[in-house]
């Protein structure tokens, strides 16, 4: 635990972390103070002077939050005619050449002007000369679209090119009201990150192309997720939303703080693997290519299943915890070999040295807890010994590379339980839909040993099945997470001592996980 | 202040001569934080070729060693770095409080209607040109203007006109 120290804000004792700027330090305890150019991932630059307060101990009359440490015994004021006045003031210099334009303004709705506005500002313009003129639509490239009369030169966009990608492609230029943020002419913004942006802006300025003037933010449902684009595990909402007399829908996802895993940014690729949630599903269930009730494919494979003298089953490194004992345990119940052969997810020389991993895989840490094969020759040679196939959502062409297995895979019969309609399923002879990560909830492991839990966020029309509901049709004992935790702690000793709804919001390090989680 | 950030391009790319070069490399050793140089390199390269374009800040933020949009934003804040080729006579007027309210607009006025010259433009026959800039520190005698340089303090439409006479 971080040391404590109490200090006084309106008169009022609070006990607060030392050491944190006043912003941090009191909006743990509820208070707000209201700043603009402040972000704890780019530190105080302290230029937007919205978050200035004062202090009862002689020094000058007014200090910013954002810049001064809680300390012990001090007396914070803010609730005062003084301090009011000048969030009044500064609100109105902010207003003064913004265009108000917020029935068209992709941020309405969590734009912190906005509410600044209803908070600290609520007066009429007293301005009666023309604004001043800048420019819109400006495509900064990678997909972040800028409004620079919507913007309050807060420069966290600046700072964040400077700071976090080192790639400073954002500046900004000239001075007093013609200052705008404008990138070096012919060197748009160009770093796997820059969607960011869209996300730290406080106001309007930059928005996503990808999301803007698709929907109102007030109609979307937030829901915390963990994206799978790769083995980092990112923490994310999943904004989704259901239309009237349409499906549910995923909208976009944007980045949630774990400082233990992604800090506050998630990489744009992530951030648009969206799109794959929505899009290119398999939700027909089909034996030899015909559509069929779902209860009629599970009897063909089934049937499949019994007859198999060898069959082989391959789970997905992006399966949870949960999935991948469920399968496990049909697996010996049928007698099947299990690979977890997965080499395709791994695109070598694709990461970075911060959030973006070579494997593409939310869960292969997981999948080797569960001590599970996942050799190429093994699979190869069981692949070739085997007379029926079942892939539980496998991709193995996710990236070139497998192309030499593609005989053997042709020559085996096979069973996919699949969420999507891909090449690696197509060829099945029974098909089995199943849910995607936003449709289930579960556990996975990400790679610096991160044990995080995420809940179902999205419900569409079609509702496939998990894959663990589809192992328990097939026979399997595991019918739903819980059932599946006291094998897993049974049989692998990282999880001996994990119990999902004990596991905290910012995940567990399983290395350290037996002290820390001893009898919870 | 006008907008600063349409930057002109010559199509050339631009580079230090011997001399400048020389003179940067010395003033470079004084600052232990090698950002610091990014103003006397935009005043060395000004000095060298009158403006600064587009290729002169590219080539800046690759001399000192940082991004170009940072050298782009210190080029537009600062009036004295002249994003345009000049005129022989570069006329500076001060547009900040104390000149504002000692009518610095008749000046500008002025030299719009009689010598044809708007604020960041240069006339047509290349002599004279005009920017209105920030406070030039001569408050306490404005409204002052500027000229290649010299300031010229107290002045009125009438001392000014007499003052182009002057210049050849």
């Amino acid at each position: 635990m971080a040391e404590m120290v109490k200090l006084f804000v309106n008169g009022q004792e609070v006990e607060v972390e030392a050491g944190k700027n006043l912003i941090d330090a009191l909006q743990v305890v509820g208070i707000e103070i209201p700043h603009f150019c402040y972000h704890p991932a780019l530190g105080a630059d302290g230029n937007c002077r919205m978050c200035l307060v004062g202090i009862e101990d002689g020094r000058p009359p007014l200090v910013p939050a954002c810049k001064t440490p809680a300390q012990p015994g001090m007396k914070v004021l803010l609730e005062d005619e003084k301090i009011k006045k000048i969030q009044r003031d500064i609100m109105e210099l902010e207003l003064i050449n913004h265009p108000v334009d917020c029935p068209v303004c992709d941020q309405a709705g969590e734009c912190t002007l906005q509410d600044y506005y209803m908070s600290y500002s609520q007066q009429d313009s007293r301005m009666n000369v023309e604004q001043v003129h800048k420019d819109k639509r400006l495509d900064f490239g990678c997909g972040v679209v800028h409004d620079q009369e919507r913007c309050v030169l807060c420069a966290r966009c600046v700072r964040f090119t400077r700071q976090i990608t080192k790639t400073g492609e954002l500046g900004i230029v000239n001075r007093s009201d013609q200052a705008r943020v404008t990138i070096f002419p012919g060197r748009p913004l160009a770093n796997r990150y820059a969607l960011n942006i869209v996300d730290i802006c406080p106001v309007g300025a930059m928005t996503s192309k990808d999301f803007r003037f698709r929907q109102r933010v007030w109609f979307l449902q937030k829901d915390p997720g963990i994206c799978h684009g790769c083995s980092t595990g990112c923490n994310i909402y999943i904004d989704h939303h259901r239309e009237k007399y349409g499906d549910d829908v995923i909208y976009r996802f944007r980045a949630r703080t774990n400082l233990q895993v992604n800090g506050y940014f998630i990489c744009d690729a992530g951030r648009l693997s969206y799109k794959t949630e929505n899009e290119n599903r398999q939700d027909r269930t089909l034996v030899d290519g015909v559509e069929v009730p779902l209860e009629r494919g599970i009897e063909a494979a089934l049937d499949k299943l019994n007859r198999a003298r060898k069959p082989l089953m391959l789970v997905s490194p992006d399966s949870t915890l949960e999935q991948l004992w469920a399968i496990k345990r049909i697996a010996t119940l049928y007698g099947a070999v299990l690979s977890g052969y997965s080499d395709a997810y791994v695109l070598a020389g694709d990461g970075d040295d911060y959030l973006i991993s070579d494997d593409k895989a939310a869960n292969r840490a997981g999948l080797q807890l569960l001590d599970i094969d996942s050799g190429k020759e093994s699979f190869a040679a069981a692949l070739a010994d085997a007379d029926l196939l079942v892939n539980f959502n496998n991709d193995l062409f996710f990236s070139p590379g497998n192309e030499d297995l593609q005989e053997a895979l042709e020559a085996t019969d096979q069973v996919s339980v699949c969420s999507h309609d891909r090449p690696a399923f197509s060829r099945a002879t029974v098909i089995l839909p199943c849910a995607s990560y936003s449709e289930y909830g579960g556990s996975i492991v990400n790679r610096n040993n991160v044990l995080q839990r995420f809940a179902r966020a999205v419900c569409r029309d079609a509702d496939p099945c998990d894959i663990i509901e589809i192992t328990r049709l097939l026979g399997g004992a595991i019918s739903d997470n819980a059932r599946a935790w006291p094998g897993l702690r049974q049989s692998v000793p990282a999880l001996s001592r994990i119990w999902p709804e004990r596991i905290p919001v910012e995940g567990v390090t399983l290395n350290s996980s037996e002290e820390t989680h001893v009898g919870a | 202040m006008s907008d600063r950030s349409q930057l002109l391009a010559t199509g050339k790319s631009f580079a230090f001569d011997a001399e400048t070069d020389a003179e940067f490399e010395r003033l470079a050793a004084r600052y232990p934080i090698r950002e610091s140089m990014i103003m006397p390199a935009l005043w060395l390269a000004q000095q060298q070729q009158g403006w600064i374009s587009a290729e002169t800040i590219e080539y800046v933020a690759e001399r000192v060693g940082t991004y170009p949009a940072k050298v782009f934003e210190l080029a537009t804040f600062y009036t004295m770095y002249h994003l345009r080729p000049v005129g022989t006579y570069h006329i500076c007027v001060c547009r900040t409080l104390s000149c504002y309210l000692r009518d610095k607009q008749e000046i500008v006025d002025f030299l719009a209607d009689e010598a044809g010259i708007r604020p960041g433009q240069v006339s047509d026959d290349g002599r004279f040109s005009l920017e209105e800039v920030e406070c030039l520190g001569h408050c306490g005698s404005a409204p002052v203007v500027q000229i290649n340089g010299e300031f010229y303090e107290d002045m009125n439409v009438e001392k000014l006109r007499a003052l182009l006479t002057t210049l050849a």
